[in-house]
């Protein structure tokens, strides 16, 4: 041992004191035949120095050395806790002869700490942080009015500051979650003149415990708080203060970087669903910290899921560009996901999903189902605003297509049998459309409205209407009272269907009731990310009795119920159309088609309008028979599953003496009147 | 919440004192009847060792959560007796409960037994909040807070505060209706997270094991997440995917909506970075392995709710692992020179 030593000119192990050096060699010997006194007086002559001072080098050693115990036997020969009381009773004598000097404090307080650190590491927490806290305590009540010198010896600050920092970890190792507790308060809230790196390590740290510890926090005492001032409240609040605190102080230089703060504060923000302020932290963050694509693709993922999705399309085309990362897959399929969204950008999505199928390979090709998943959704929206018949069908089989390989790769994916049940019902391919349903259904034990709402429109689709009505009936049982709106809309329809409509409209008061008292139990907070989907639609309701009483020609209630919906939103193309129908049945047909040309033009793509003025051009003579046909054309470019739209086209076929086409178009009328829904498959999406 | 003793080791002591032992006497007498091998005394019940893994088989056996279930029945009266030590012991199994019976919903089983215990923490919790919501307001670091000070200290209160839910009101639920099962279920586990101090090592690893089920998917690709990815990412993928295994077969995927998966997230964040759990190697495994196939579910439902948290969580799993040789920042630093 002693040879290697001695070879290695580089470094000189010794100690130091009062000027003097010694070979550290020389007293390491004895240590190793375990003695310590002799070791000590050693030390105590070769250096000048007293007993306590001696021992506390040794401790040093042996602790640098990885021998705890011996080093905890050194620091045994030293009554720690006397000396420390020497220090505090010498300054309360206020001699100045007999003046502490900061120096002989550290000297002290660091075998104290080393004795602590020692502990720590043979696993004996409570006694190590007992130690621990006795370093904060006597420095505390030493210097208990500041130093007596000006400067802070530096070498008393480090020692203190790492008691500081190692006091709540040492409590937290015990397992003594308050005392960790109103350790790290006590480090953050009192004045020991910590540095910044030490602060924001101890912020941290503490946010770390009070998010992830479970033991939930009292807030911080009153007497520590400014008025004005913002106080935590509970763990959750006080964490994000912490890290977002130790964020800014990252911004004005003051630390170094770290990243777990970021993380931290990513994951404690995002579980309460505050994803916007996430977005606003990493807006603010400097450029560099982050790579710029990173960057992008953490916003993107924010800002969706704060339901900003167009910004978040807009960073992820920056990011996916073909110089920045066009490969990255989560980027890849968010973006797909966003565009199917809007029938405009389905093709765009089609793209990055046909993108995301290209490069799940190797490690991420469990991904390729989602990508399929992705190109069915998008393609199938693509199809709706398709500018010709053949390019609609041929984008609608390429979505089935991929949807039909997607799940073969996502046997379990639920949400992907639930869109396949969809598309096969819009389809009007109402078989697989009824086993993708029950599948979905049997897959989420019912516990999707969803689910139950296609189950019942698929079966009313096969003219099932009692067996649908069973579903809605079961379905009302397993939903909660502010969430039945869609089903009673449902019921109600069936009613209408089954020839029963009083009872319909005693559906349609229950849900005039229903919607009373969700006023009056006003909003309860919701969570951010749910939308305001369980809520009743009180102008549907309106609307929809509106409908049935003019059916039935019940003018006056209809022109009532029509009113409302008026005063709950004045121009929507919807009750215009209903208050056209009503002024037709009347007889009225010149302001019937006024009513219908005003809703063409609020909404161009409302469907049954234009239907309307179409079979009111009808009336009117020949002349406007091209104009009755091009409304027609378009109403079923819009929705080609429209059957009254077919059999209007052939009344005026008729008219106009192409009895052919008229035949065409009346059995495509009979046809999708055979698998006609009671709502439209796509009002459940 | 914080009346209750927070720290693990005071806990136990000083609440027994204030329970009713006739009380924890008569759980003890019905729960030897049940479990006949289990020898349990009033002062065991709480500490002994067998008692998870023997009632753990009983619940998952095949009929264990049918309305006639009599260890179904001993959970509720346990819980319902209102004494807090046994309430905790109840929780324990919680983890399992929702594990298996979510894991079961698609077989169409009655599940009446785990319902009714479940409905009953639904109901304690609603209690206890007086159907509160629970919200959190977000801090606004312009206002000066106790640990910082702020320049500019507006007193007007021109910015709304930035109110977060953590957890909606809740409404009394006398069955569980099947629309309403993720919320019963969700807001089960928020009582099991605000008391998971109390919870055993096993039940948590229980949690994390569900929590790997009810992904649905398998995460090992995650394993070396983000470890060699400095740019040319993709060909490594490349190059590791010719020597990937197949990926496991996996089954028991549950819907995961909002109202689960926001307290699932929370629970896996404790099992994974809360004090000195990275010391239990069991534990650490069951959670990282959770966490990466809820990450993996994530990116399947490409749902950002899911991708932030978890993929934060998988990276700030790193640094905390066990045997991770991390820099001690409490360390002195070791010198040559060795002096006063």
């Amino acid at each position: 041992m002693e040879s290697s030593e001695s070879e290695d000119v580089t470094t000189v192990r010794e100690f130091s004191a009062n000027g003097t050096c010694m070979k550290i060699t020389e007293v390491e010997a004895k240590l190793d035949e375990g003695n310590i006194e002799e070791a000590e007086s050693a030390l105590r002559e070769g250096l000048s120095i007293n007993s306590e001072e001696a021992r506390a080098l040794l401790g040093k050693l042996e602790y640098q050395r990885g021998n705890l115990e011996g080093a905890l036997r050194v620091f045994d020969g030293i009554d720690l806790e006397a000396a420390a009381q020497r220090l505090q009773s010498s300054i309360a004598e206020k001699q100045p002869t007999k003046k502490v000097s900061q120096h002989a404090a550290s000297v002290v307080l660091e075998a104290i700490y080393l004795k602590a650190k020692s502990l720590q590491k043979l696993g004996k927490c409570t006694e190590a942080a007992n130690e621990c806290k006795g370093v904060l305590d006597a420095a505390e009540k030493t210097f208990c009015q500041g130093t007596p010198d000006t400067q802070v010896d530096e070498k008393l600050q480090e020692i203190v500051s790492h008691a500081v920092e190692l006091l709540p970890e040492l409590w937290k190792g015990a397992g003594c979650y308050n005392e960790a507790l109103s350790a790290y308060r006590n480090a953050l809230l009192s004045q020991w003149n910590l540095g910044n790196d030490f602060c924001a390590r101890i912020q941290m740290s503490f946010a770390v415990f009070l998010l992830h510890s479970g033991v939930e926090a009292s807030p911080p005492s009153l007497a520590v708080q400014v008025e004005g001032s913002y106080v935590p409240k509970n763990n959750l609040e006080e964490a994000i203060l912490l890290l977002m605190i130790s964020l800014r102080k990252f911004g004005l230089s003051k630390t170094a970087w770290d990243p777990s703060v970021m993380e931290h504060l990513i994951f404690a923000l995002s579980t309460c669903g505050q994803t916007s302020t996430l977005a606003k932290l990493f807006e603010e963050l400097m450029p560099g910290i982050y790579h710029r694509i990173d960057r992008w693709n953490s916003l993107a993922l924010c800002h969706c899921g704060a339901g900003k999705n167009k910004s978040a399309l807009n960073l992820l085309r920056m990011s996916l560009h073909k110089h920045e990362r066009p490969d990255d897959l989560i980027s890849l399929l968010l973006a797909a996901r966003i565009c199917n969204e809007d029938p405009h950008l389905a093709a765009e999505g089609a793209g990055y999903a046909q993108r995301a199928i290209n490069n799940a390979r190797g490690l991420d090709e469990h991904l390729k189902g989602v990508g399929l998943r992705m190109l069915g959704l998008c393609l199938g929206k693509q199809a709706r605003v398709a500018s010709s018949d053949f390019e609609r069908s041929m984008l609608q089989s390429k979505a089935l297509q991929s949807l039909e390989e997607a799940v073969r790769l996502e046997q379990n994916n639920s949400d992907l049998i639930f869109e396949l049940g969809i598309q096969y019902a819009q389809h009007r391919n109402l078989t697989s459309a009824l086993r993708y349903a029950k599948q979905f259904f049997d897959r989420t034990g019912g516990s999707k409205l969803e689910g139950w709402r296609l189950l019942a429109l698929v079966l009313s689709a096969q003219k099932r209407f009692s067996e649908a009505e069973v579903v809605t009936d079961a379905a009302l049982d397993e939903t909660a009272k502010w969430e039945q709106g869609p089903l009673f809309k449902l019921k109600a329809k069936l009613k209408i269907s089954q020839l029963r409509p009083m009872d319909a409209i005693e559906i349609y008061r229950y849900l005039l009731a229903l919607v009373q008292a969700q006023r009056k139990s006003l909003g309860p907070p919701k969570l951010s990310s749910q939308g305001e989907d369980d809520k009743i639609n009180e102008l549907d309701v309106w609307h929809g009795l509106a409908n049935l009483y003019s059916s039935l020609s019940h003018w006056k209630d209809a022109e009532i119920c029509l009113q409302k919906a008026r005063e709950l939103k004045e121009y929507s193309a919807a009750t215009i159309h209903t208050e056209g129908v009503m002024f037709d049945g009347r007889g009225q047909s010149h302001e019937a088609l006024v009513s219908a040309a005003n809703a063409v033009l609020f909404e161009p793509n409302y469907v049954p309008c234009k239907i309307l003025m179409a079979s009111l051009m009808l009336k009117i003579g020949p002349k406007a028979l091209p104009v009755a046909r091009s409304l027609l054309s378009d109403a079923l470019r819009i929705e080609p599953t429209n059957r009254m739209a077919w059999y209007h086209l052939g009344l005026t076929h008729k008219d106009d003496g192409r009895l052919r086409d008229a035949a065409d178009c009346f059995q495509a009328a009979s046809m999708l009147e055979e698998s006609d829904p009671i709502e439209g498959f796509s009002c459940i999406l | 919440m914080s009346d209750e003793e927070s720290s693990p080791t005071a806990g136990a002591g000083a609440a027994t004192a204030t329970n009713s032992p006739e009380k924890i006497q008569t759980a003890v007498e019905s729960l030897t009847a049940i479990v006949p091998s289990l020898s349990i005394t009033s002062q065991s019940l709480l500490s002994n060792p067998n008692l998870y893994p023997q009632i753990s088989t009983l619940l998952r056996k095949p009929n264990s959560g049918s309305g006639d279930n009599n260890l179904c029945r001993w959970l509720y009266d346990t819980f319902q007796s209102g004494v807090p030590d046994l309430q905790l012991l109840v929780l324990r199994f919680l983890p399992l409960i929702a594990g298996v019976y979510l894991s079961r919903v698609a077989d169409r089983k009655p599940q009446a037994g785990f319902e009714a215990v479940l409905l009953a923490l639904y109901a304690h919790e609603t209690t206890s909040r007086a159907g509160q919501a629970v919200t959190v307001t977000i801090p606004d670091l312009t206002q000066p807070s106790v640990y910082h000070e702020s320049k500019t200290p507006i007193k007007s209160n021109a910015t709304e505060p930035n109110l977060a839910v953590v957890s909606p009101t809740l409404e009394p639920h006398g069955t569980v209706r099947s629309t309403r099962r993720a919320r019963i279920v969700g807001v089960t586990l928020e009582l099991f997270y605000s008391k998971i101090a109390h919870m055993p090592a096993s039940s948590k690893v229980d949690f994390c094991e569900f929590c790997r089920i009810w992904a649905g998917q398998d995460g090992d690709m995650y394993k070396n997440f983000e470890e060699n990815e400095n740019g040319n990412g993709s060909e490594n993928r490349e190059k590791e995917g010719s020597e990937m295994v197949v990926p496991k077969k996996v089954e028991g995927r549950v819907p995961l909506p909002w109202e689960l998966l926001q307290p699932v997230m929370r629970i896996l964040g404790h099992c994974l970075l809360g004090p000195n759990n990275n010391k239990e190697v069991e534990l650490f495994g069951a959670a990282s392995e959770a966490c990466r196939c809820l990450f993996a579910r994530g990116t399947h439902d490409v749902n950002p709710q899911a991708i932030l948290p978890m993929r934060s969580l998988l990276r700030l799993s790193k640094t905390v692992m066990p045997n991770s040789n991390a820099l001690d920042p409490t360390e002195l630093p070791v010198t040559d020179v060795i002096s006063l």
